[in-house]
């Protein structure tokens, strides 16, 4: 590789990794606690505990609508959902109008057989630090901005696999020059750390970037898919009488056979139609669990309008949740995720530590960009 | 001749093991996500073994500082 080329792709290493340095400090850093809030959350008091039951038979959904509704009066129901991972818990949305704005949401968590109220959801701390990691407070704006980070910090990865070349063809794999100077054992260090962790980086950081455009994605569905299954129904004005929550549940089941219901949007909600309900289904495999098929149903009969699956981005989007959370292997994953998580952060450390360094050497004579770093031209 | 084989044997040398690394972490990435139980096994494995490396590299280091792990038995 020619010097110039090195240095070309050491100033794409270089201002990529600088401009995105402090965001993905901020993101490596409340992504840890997050890979942990479940625990966290129980830990603090924050998680709702489901009463013992054994064997006992499950509450029906309507009887959990109506639990919900009782426990929020005035306000309107939007969502109800059934965590894979919680069977004892179901979850419900309530909000001032069914197209009401997320933020005015109130989430709480129901008993799976009593139906009793067991305590609101998404409260405490992990929540502000939720809202630092996925917007910083700035809405669709900062979860864009951080998107961009994300690609940013994709694009320092390559360009730092690119420079693993010339500054480390010379060594032995994972080779730690500890009797050279500090900055030196510092480059070697970061090269490892860079190198080794490179996959995982590229995964999280690309993934992270693909969930910050899941509203956008959810309105082009919207805008296209759901349209074209609603389209029918044009003009259909917003039920009088909503259908039974059980007849939805029983419809939605048949119509898509070998499924469970993940969550039941109500009509005039983000999800669906002002007339129609949208069940959205899941299988139970480790990866079917993760896709979901809408069912759209009438809001006042609760008989099937249409099935289809969802389009290739929005699996693509639910698909790179867990591999960005890293929440579907356990706790020895989660805690390889927190490890992979600090690395991150020394790696973003030493790079910026080099980057320094190197500043303050040149500075007095301006010599050669590259003169402290050594790299090894082919 | 030469020049391009022994360059090859050096890219291989760089790159074997960065790249065995990543290829485990993406097949432990989509076990545990395909396979199930098996898979989350696969996963702490093959998606752990970047941490590894960096602690095995970390504990070398200390080693050569502070001479070998095991103490030596004192001469009388």
């Amino acid at each position: 590789m020619r010097a110039r080329t090195v240095r070309l792709w050491s100033v794409v290493h270089t201002w990529t990794s600088l401009i995105s340095t402090l965001f993905l400090l901020l993101l490596c850093l409340t992504g840890l606690p997050l890979i942990f809030h479940h625990e966290i959350d129980e830990l603090l008091g924050y998680a709702p505990r489901p009463e013992a039951h054994a064997g006992a038979a499950r509450a029906t959904p309507q009887v959990v609508a109506a639990a919900a509704l009782a426990a929020d009066p005035g306000r309107v129901l939007q969502y109800v959902s059934w965590d894979k991972d919680e069977p004892g818990i179901v979850m419900a949305f309530t909000n001032g109008a069914p197209d009401g704005a997320p933020d005015n949401a109130t989430m709480r968590a129901f008993d799976a057989v009593s139906a009793k109220l067991l305590g609101p959801v998404g409260i405490g701390p992990m929540l502000i630090v939720l809202k630092l990691h996925t917007d910083m407070f700035a809405g669709q704006a900062g979860k864009l901005f951080l998107g961009t980070m994300g690609l940013l910090f994709a694009a320092a990865i390559v360009s730092g696999v690119v420079l693993y070349w010339p500054f480390t063809r010379r060594l032995r794999f994972a080779t730690i020059r500890d009797s050279a100077s500090h900055r030196v054992r510092w480059l070697d260090w970061h090269n490892l750390i860079g190198v080794v962790t490179l996959a995982w980086a590229l995964v999280v950081g690309l993934t992270g970037a693909v969930n910050t455009w899941a509203e956008l994605m959810l309105s082009q569905w919207k805008a296209t898919e759901l349209a074209s299954m609603v389209a029918p129904y044009a003009g259909k004005p917003p039920p009088v009488h909503l259908a039974s929550l059980d007849d939805v549940v029983a419809c939605a089941k048949l119509a898509a056979p070998g499924t469970e219901v993940a969550f039941i949007a109500f009509p005039g909600t983000p999800f669906t139609s002002s007339h129609h309900f949208a069940a959205f289904m899941r299988g139970d495999t480790a990866l079917t669990a993760r896709l979901l098929k809408p069912v759209l149903l009438d809001g006042e009969t609760g008989e099937v309008a249409d099935v289809r699956a969802l389009p290739l981005y929005l699996q693509a989007l639910l698909i790179s949740q867990p591999l960005h959370f890293g929440d579907y292997g356990g706790m020895p994953l989660k805690v390889i995720w927190a490890a992979l998580d600090g690395l991150t952060i020394a790696m973003i450390g030493s790079g910026l530590y080099l980057w320094l360094g190197r500043r303050r050497k040149r500075r007095p004579g301006r010599s050669d960009a590259f003169a402290g770093r050594a790299p090894v031209p082919s | 001749m030469h020049g391009s084989s022994d360059r090859a044997r050096l890219w291989i040398r760089v790159f074997a093991a960065p790249i065995l690394l990543a290829t485990a972490t993406i097949i432990g990435l989509l076990a545990a996500l395909l396979w199930g139980t098996t898979g989350q096994y696969v996963a702490w494995v093959t998606v752990g073994a970047p941490v590894g490396v960096v602690g095995w590299v970390w504990m070398r280091g200390r080693s050569q500082k502070n001479g070998p792990i095991l103490p030596t038995i004192p001469a009388k």
